[in-house]
């Protein structure tokens, strides 16, 4: 087995990764200003994926349905904080939980009845054919994965960083009372990262259905990887989950080849595993595994 | 300018502020003093917004506030420095800072030119902080977070600022130093409540005090009228 081929294919399953990465990133969004996730992560993906689908179908320009998916994905991060998170945690309730599990049902339920069950293929600008750089094969929809990924998760990383709001972010995620006397509405805090985190899942789904086609069902298997890169990275830095992510979607790749196709999700399993034997207490199995 | 009138409030089961009243007038320093438990620190998240009143008014200038977030109740214009400080911890000092003024700072750019004055002003009255902009407000000593605490409330250029205990687990060198700022704040015409445990030293800054008890006002006068009280002078004041 020439070497090259073990890195070609741990590249596309880390362009890959790089998915679950983005979709846990929205994870570690709302846990910083809130404590609280999405359970129903995967059907906002999916949704915002069916939502870009039909506008591409109405005639509208890839480029013109990119922002208005994200936009579409903002839009749906405020009615999921609005509807199953804000009442939970005024009553400092772990209702969260279920609520968002129930709404993303609704949202499931409602796609299949808007947009019916097939797989739908979905039409982009983006060339498939691959090409040669540095010994690996390719394509420039792979490449688009990883630079819409890396950008906007950079955009965000530099907002929080260099910006009054993105400080503000930081305060209310440290200590909300404490963000509050400083003037910085904690609710108006967390309503901005649930947009936001809506818009990346939003992108995650723009980003990966030209890969594996649009459906009901096409986020699920993405959003336990998150779930587990998210476990693994822990729930504060988005560098650990670009390395986490891009680590499983490698392993998983090589699994799949020398293994079977089978073991594809055998590496998410036991990384998961492996993180909450060493880890049980990580900021994530505290606040949901335990409680679920 | 602060007016709270008979306010009830407490943390789920357990009721707290029984009826707490009090008045804050423009300019004064105003002591809050009464033993561990009494519910002073109560008494300030209820003023500032961070806790409910399940009865009773709190007054800002004349308009009711009670109810209100306390973000809403902060750009109104009172600074509450809280108990233990609370500094962003994982924010540069600096950033702290800037924090103070959100309310009226833009959101994106240009705000640190826009506080430029205001940051000069606090790091005039707190060299040391100048000193350390750059430095994690997390790996600061306790009294310099204690100074950041007092700063980042100067920051929002507050009507009435609120001290919870700035004293708190500090050296005696370093309350000197933090009462030297209270008093020149006070100079500088700032209307101040201020709860302290070294009741002494709080009556010599005070216009005006106030003693809790069990989530009421027992006793209340100015500096020289406590000190004449026996029962008082007793319990607090050695
Ligand atoms: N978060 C809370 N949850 C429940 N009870 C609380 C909480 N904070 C304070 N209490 C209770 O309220 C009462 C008053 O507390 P408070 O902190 O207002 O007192 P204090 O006068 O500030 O005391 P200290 O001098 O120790 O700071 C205490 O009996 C305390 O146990
Ligand atoms: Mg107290």
């Amino acid at each position: 087995m020439p070497a090259s081929i073990v890195a070609q294919m741990a590249i596309s399953g880390a362009l890959m990764g790089l998915v679950y990465a983005l979709i846990a990133y929205g994870f570690q969004l709302t846990y910083a200003t809130s404590k609280s996730i999405n359970f129903g992560q995967g059907e906002l993906v999916m949704v915002s994926a069916f939502f870009s689908l039909t506008l591409l179908d109405l005639g509208l320009s890839y480029w013109l349905v990119l922002p208005a998916g994200l936009l579409f994905g903002a839009a749906l991060g405020l009615v999921v904080e609005r509807a199953a998170v804000r009442l939970a945690l005024e009553q400092k309730s772990e209702g969260w939980i279920l609520l968002t599990i129930i709404l993303g049902l609704f949202f499931f339920s409602a796609a299949e009845n808007i947009w019916g069950r097939d797989d739908r293929p979905f039409p982009t600008p983006i060339p498939s054919e691959s090409f040669h750089v540095f010994g690996v094969d390719v394509t420039p929809l792979e490449l688009s994965v990883a630079v819409g990924v890396l950008a906007v998760m950079g955009l965000i990383e530099l907002l929080k960083r260099k910006t009054l709001l993105g400080k503000a972010f930081e305060a209310v995620s440290v200590d909300r009372d404490a963000g509050e006397l400083m003037g910085i509405s904690a609710k108006r805090t967390v309503m901005l990262s649930y947009a936001l985190s809506g818009t990346v899942a939003a992108l995650a789904g723009i980003l990966v259905s030209p890969i594996t086609t649009v459906g009901p069902t096409m986020a699920s298997a993405l959003v336990l990887k998150a779930f587990s890169v998210a476990v693994v990275a822990g729930l504060d830095s988005g560098f650990g989950v670009v390395l986490v992510g891009m680590f499983l979607g490698a392993l998983e790749t090589l699994a799949s080849f020398y293994v079977g196709s089978g073991w594809r999700e055998a590496p998410g399993l036991v990384l998961l595993i492996l993180a909450l034997a060493v880890r049980p207490t990580g900021v994530f199995g505290k606040a949901a595994i335990r409680k679920v | 300018m602060l007016l709270v009138e008979d306010v009830y409030a407490g943390y789920g089961l357990s009721e707290v502020l029984l009826g707490t009243s009090l008045a804050v007038k423009p300019g004064t320093v105003v002591a809050l003093i009464g033993a561990n438990g009494a519910g002073k620190t109560t008494t300030m998240r209820a003023i500032s917004g961070l806790l409910r009143p399940a009865r009773g008014r709190v007054l800002l200038d004349g308009n009711p506030v009670q109810g209100l977030a306390a973000s809403r109740i902060a750009r109104l214009g009172l600074a509450h420095a809280p108990e233990g400080r609370k500094v962003f911890g994982t924010l540069c000092v600096e950033d702290n800072l800037l924090l103070g003024a959100y309310g009226r700072l833009p959101r994106f750019f240009g705000f640190r030119g826009r506080a430029a004055s205001d940051l000069e002003r606090v790091y005039a009255l707190f060299p040391r902080l100048r000193e350390r902009r750059r430095q994690l407000a997390g790996t600061l000593s306790g009294g310099e977070q204690q100074m950041l605490a007092i700063g980042r409330a100067l920051m929002a250029r507050p009507k009435l600022m609120l001290l919870d205990e700035p004293s708190m687990g500090l050296a005696p060198v370093i309350v000197q130093e933090v009462f030297r700022t209270i008093r020149q704040l006070k100079a500088e015409g700032m209307t101040m409540l201020l709860v302290e445990q070294f009741a002494k030293t709080a009556l010599e800054v005070a216009d005006y005090a106030y003693v809790m008890e069990r989530g009421r006002i027992a006793i209340e006068g100015t500096p020289a009228e406590l000190r004449r009280d026996e029962r008082l002078l007793a319990a607090y004041l050695g």
